[in-house]
């Protein structure tokens, strides 16, 4: 190391040492710790969370991933998970009738497991009738070779009980329990009779399987998250149309839905956050940039060389960049380390942490950081010219357009892009966010101006703050535009929670059905109406059910889905393009494929709203259904389109006289087609109801099923449950994080209002030395700081608006609101938080000791 | 230096601060350049300084052409040949009396740097001020720095712009008196820029500036040396 290397290193740390002393790198060092302990902890944190939430609520199918085909799948497959230690079960779905051997018969749903079955959540079972009506029962695998677990209605349906033979196909089965919860059970209230479940090594002694037997086969795969990752990667690509791969998250339901949503705020949140901590790193930059000057032009005067300013300065910003790193490491550590051990009691968090990605992502995020957004304002303090030692630089109009952003545009589009891992999102956040800055300069420029005339009748400080205002147009439109965002960013996220949080509870309002009754005889009617009026439960309507099948669209018959895949699957082709094509050039409409519960009501049912058409009224005379808009769109039905059905031998037609939006997730009965009373009046139905049995009438309920065993209770009480965890777990979650959130929001506002410190306190010295009065200095700097943030708060509030729309209706699927009363708590809390952190700030100059050293 | 220029331009307009002005400034002379303000005094000094370039013209130092070097280049002529005392002190706010002094000699790469200092703060009577920085000091006591620092490093020539326009008479006075002293004691060449007549008096050589133009030049015949020698500070 040459001498020159030596004191440039003994003049850097010397700087930094005595600046750290002094605060002069606080706010820099405060931006860059934040933004890496927001990475680090928010990374660590809403992962841990979001695969914890996942965890918990993969026992709702039984397992992390299914694979579910109508074909055997090859053993490669199987080899490659066993491959990557991971568990596997298959199972065999099929229909068929059981008998008893008093020769009454039944049409099940027959289920044939490995052993394994479940990998995750609980298959109970009572072992006998006794012990189910006295509510025991315990927790099992597949029954053993020879043996059955049953659904209750089955017994009542057959007249047999525990313990007793039935047969299945060639083979007879011993009832070894009777099942009280499977963990995958489906939700559909359209269920083809009770559940059987046995043994896959007894499926070729029941020599069920022949050709052209409709079965079903599902693979449930359960282990490591990443080696889970890495088969589902590799087994994806290889999949084809008659196969389907899933996981909890894309399932269709209520608790799918609640996780995505879930998901999707807490990645929006830290994304947010490291937004704000970018922007205060990019503000803070500039200001260490503008502080360093006037030493750079000493330096320079005295004769050191740009090289030497460039190394004293590269190694004293490194310093920095290093040592904020290393802290905020640490910090994010903590900060993840107390959430995680907050949420531990609600969530399987995992004891190994797997530190690497929220590390690498935490460290390049601090480079990023440093280096991006200090490039430019590092560069100009290098270039400072030595003249400036004699004469205040030329100042260049600040442009609001430059080049020199890019640097930091890209670094913001790097971050965005690392984070979402989403080209549109970046995309669009981006553009949007430049749109949204011009724009905002613009109005800010414009309101900033116009201050000073409205300002011109008010009293003395308010005078001098708006003629402030007005004077540093440029910098207090910037300042602004920081103000602006800050707010912005927190209001967005504060809303969308409350949004969100409410959109929860509309979809599980207290009391809401945790049971459903399907199956219910016409002479059951009244005995089940008078327990729900006796016990005075909360239930729903009785809903009448047919089931039927849609067969032709004006007159035009539809291919079931099934056929049509088999057909195309037969043809041995496994490149899923060549189906897709054979599809699109397939003219014949896919139908539903399977039968649907059709009802007929007079009044439209709650949580259902017409789109198009009409609702009928009683005295229409003709035959007429409401079709729900997802199956419309699929179907491509159009209102006055004629739909035919097939009921058993009879065949009707009907005409769609509205298309209707259902809120699926409420918990009721919901139909894909409802028809007037014109057409099914005449057939025997079985009606459908959905009631909440608070836990205390568990076993009236019970008691009360055992009397009327062929009725059906789904039990939906377990997925409400959890439903509610993920929401109380989220909500915790989401309050740990708009804590860091904000922080990085009011770092921003500190770091903006500190960068115009310079040229303030000059002017208050001034100010002070022409004679002004504590006071009104006070009062002035309060006013300018209170107007900008007022300013900023409504603009926030506007632009918060426009933001949360988008993020409703196309990131949520929520329905979009306005939210008037955030604008007011905007304004109100921005005008004093700004105003309070302007004060503070210049408290230090207000003092009449600091202004008189300044103006001597 | 023959025939200065500066021209800048400002708002797409030419502006002449300079007009071609020629000048001689002999060794271990003291030279003040006097003028109202915006006469284009500063940019002479500037322009002298090496800080800056002329639009046209030459401009030597002990027979270099600054004119002709690029910023680095000067910035080399600047640590070995020229110190520096400004209005605004211009102490670098994070390092202490000691290493603002120590500086220019540690640029100059002087190994005794510490002990210069020391001896400089002693002679500008701020030996036991050493540790304390800039906002810790009166604007006398910061100019004090300065000047220690100006010395530190033995320059050929001493640019001073305007060295007590923000001090008070009395502070000034010290300040002069010290300036001149050290001046002597070192045997520099001192130019400085200032509005204040009694001190371009003690100059040997004042110039007068007046819309860019060299308007007056005289000779003081009798510098007043007396008044230094009569001062203790």
């Amino acid at each position: 190391m040459s001498w020159m290397s030596n004191l440039v290193v003994k003049q850097s740390l010397r700087l930094f040492k005595h600046e750290v002393r002094q605060g002069e790198l606080t706010i820099m060092f405060l931006a860059i710790v934040l933004a890496v302990a927001t990475v680090f902890s928010l990374s660590g944190f809403s992962n841990q969370i979001k695969s914890a939430l996942v965890e918990q609520s993969s026992h709702f199918i039984a397992a992390d991933r299914v694979l579910r085909s109508s074909r055997p799948i090859s053993q490669a497959v199987l080899t490659k998970s066993q491959q990557l230690n991971l568990h596997y079960v298959k199972q065999v779905d099929m229909s068929s009738m059981v008998f008893s051997t008093d020769s009454n018969m039944l049409l099940a749903s027959l289920t044939a497991t490995s052993d394994l079955y479940p990998l995750k959540g609980e298959l109970l079972v009572s072992r006998s009738k006794k012990a189910m009506l006295a509510g025991e029962f315990q927790s099992v695998h597949a029954p053993k070779s020879g043996s059955v677990w049953v659904d209750a209605p089955l017994l009542a349906k057959l007249k047999v009980n525990v313990n007793d033979q039935i047969e299945i196909g060639n083979s007879l089965f011993t009832i070894a329990g009777v099942i009280k919860q499977r963990p995958d059970a489906s939700f559909s209230l359209f269920s083809l009779g009770p559940e059987v479940i046995f043994n896959i090594r007894d499926i070729d002694k029941t020599e069920l399987i022949q050709a052209g037997s409709r079965v079903g086969y599902k693979y449930l795969f359960s282990g490591n998250k990443q080696n889970i990752e890495k088969f589902s990667a590799w087994l994806t690509p290889q999949l084809n149309d008659t196969q389907r791969w899933y996981s909890i998250k894309s399932q269709q339901n209520a608790l799918a839905k609640t996780l995505n949503k879930a998901e999707k705020y807490l990645s929006l949140a830290s994304l947010l956050g490291i937004i704000l901590a970018a922007v205060a790193i990019s503000v803070a930059a500039r200001r260490y940039s503008q502080r360093h000057q006037s030493a750079v032009a000493v330096f320079k005067a005295m004769g050191a060389s740009k090289r030497y300013i460039t190394q004293l300065y590269l190694i004293h910003w490194s310093l920095l960049c290093v040592v904020s790193i290393v802290v905020g490491l640490c910090c994010g550590y903590l900060l993840q380390y107390l959430g995680l051990a907050a949420m531990a009691n609600y969530l399987p968090i995992e004891s190994s942490l797997d530190w690497s990605y929220p590390l690498f992502t935490a460290i390049i995020t601090g480079l990023i950081c440093a280096i991006a957004f200090a490039l430019v304002p590092l560069r100009e303090l290098i270039e400072t010219s030595p003249l400036q030692v004699i004469r205040d630089p030329i100042l260049k109009a600040n442009k609001f357009f430059s080049w020199r952003y890019l640097p930091a545009a890209l670094a913001l589009f790097v971050l965005v892009w690392l984070f979402s891992r989403d080209w549109l999102l970046t995309f669009v956040l981006l553009i949007g966010g430049a749109i949204i800055i011009a724009i905002l300069l613009m109005l800010a420029l414009f309101l900033v101006r116009f201050s000073r005339t409205i300002g011109s009748g008010a009293g003395q400080a308010w005078q001098l703050a708006l003629a402030n205002l007005k004077r540093r147009a440029t910098e207090n439109s910037i300042q602004l535009v920081s103000f602006t965002l800050a707010i912005n960013l927190l209001l967005l996220l504060v809303v969308v929670r409350s949004d969100l949080l409410a959109d929860w509870k509309k979809q599980l309002p207290d009391n809401s059905a945790n049971k459903f009754l399907i199956n219910i005889t016409q002479p059951q009617l009244a005995k089940v109406q008078q327990f729900v009026d006796e016990n005075n439960l909360t239930a729903s309507a009785l809903f009448p059910v047919v089931p039927g099948r849609l067969t032709a669209i004006n007159n035009e018959r539809v291919v079931s889905k099934e056929t049509q895949k088999e057909q195309i699957a037969s043809k041995g082709s496994n490149k899923g393009t060549d189906k897709i094509a054979e599809n699109k050039n397939s003219k014949q409409r896919i139908g539903i494929g399977r039968e649907l519960n059709l009802t007929w009501l007079d009044a439209l049912p709650n949580n259902n709203k017409i789109l198009s058409g009409k609702w009928w009224s009683a005295n229409d005379d003709y035959a007429q259904v409401s079709v729900e808009k997802s199956i419309a769109k699929r179907l491509s039905i159009v209102l006055g389109d004629e739909l035919t059905f097939t009921l058993g031998s009879d065949v009707f037609t009907v005409k769609v006289t509205s298309i209707r939006d259902v809120h699926w997730q409420s918990m009721q009965p919901n139909f894909y087609m409802i028809f007037n009373n014109k057409v099914l009046d005449n057939y025997p139905a079985t009606y459908i109801a959905s009631l909440y049995i608070p836990p205390s009438d568990e076993s009236i309920f019970t008691q009360f099923l055992a009397q009327y065993p062929t009725i059906t209770v789904l039990d939906v009480d377990a997925m409400i449950k959890q439903l509610n965890n993920v929401i109380k777990q989220v909500s915790l979650a989401i309050a740990f994080i708009l804590v860091i959130v904000v922080l990085a929001g009011c770092l921003v506002l500190v770091a903006q209002v500190q960068a115009t410190m310079g040229e303030r306190q000059r002017d208050l010295a001034i100010l002070r030395t022409l004679g002004a009065k504590g006071r009104l200095l006070r009062n002035s700097v309060w006013y300018e700081f209170v107007a900008l943030g007022v300013i900023a708060g409504t603009l926030a509030s506007f632009i918060m608006e426009i933001m949360v729309y988008f993020i409703q209706t196309r990131l949520f699927n929520m329905t979009a609101s306005f939210h008037f009363n955030f604008w007011l708590i905007a304004i109100v809390a921005g005008g004093l938080f700004v105003g309070l952190i302007g004060i503070l700030s210049c408290w230090r100059l207000l003092t009449k000791t600091a202004l008189h050293r300044y103006a001597v | 230096m023959k025939q200065l220029t500066k021209t800048v331009t400002l708002e797409h307009k030419q502006l002449t601060i300079l007009k071609p002005i020629d000048l001689v400034v002999n060794a271990g002379e003291t030279l003040a350049i006097v003028g109202s303000s915006g006469s284009g005094k500063t940019t002479l000094l500037s322009l002298l300084a090496g800080l800056d370039l002329p639009s046209s013209g030459e401009v030597y130092l002990k027979k270099q052409a600054l004119h002709k070097l690029d910023e680095e280049q000067r910035s080399q002529i600047r640590a070995e040949h020229i110190g520096f005392i400004f209005q605004q002190f211009l102490l670098i706010n994070s390092l202490t009396a000691l290493e603002n002094v120590m500086l220019p000699a540690e640029l100059a790469n002087k190994a005794n740097a510490k002990e210069l200092a020391l001896t400089l703060l002693n002679d500008v009577g701020l030996a036991d001020r050493c540790e304390h920085f800039p906002n810790q000091l009166s604007g006398g006591e910061q100019q004090r720095v300065a000047i220690a620092r100006a010395f530190i490093s033995q320059p050929d020539v001493l640019f001073a712009d305007e060295p007590t326009g923000n001090l008070d008479s009395n502070t000034g006075q010290h300040i002069t008196n010290l300036l001149f002293n050290l001046n002597k004691q070192y045997g520099t060449t001192l130019v400085l820029v200032t509005h204040d007549q009694k001190l371009a008096q003690r100059c040997h050589k004042q110039i007068e500036m007046a819309d860019g133009h060299l308007i007056a030049e005289q000779n003081n015949l009798t510098p007043l040396t007396s008044v230094d020698k009569a001062v203790k500070l």
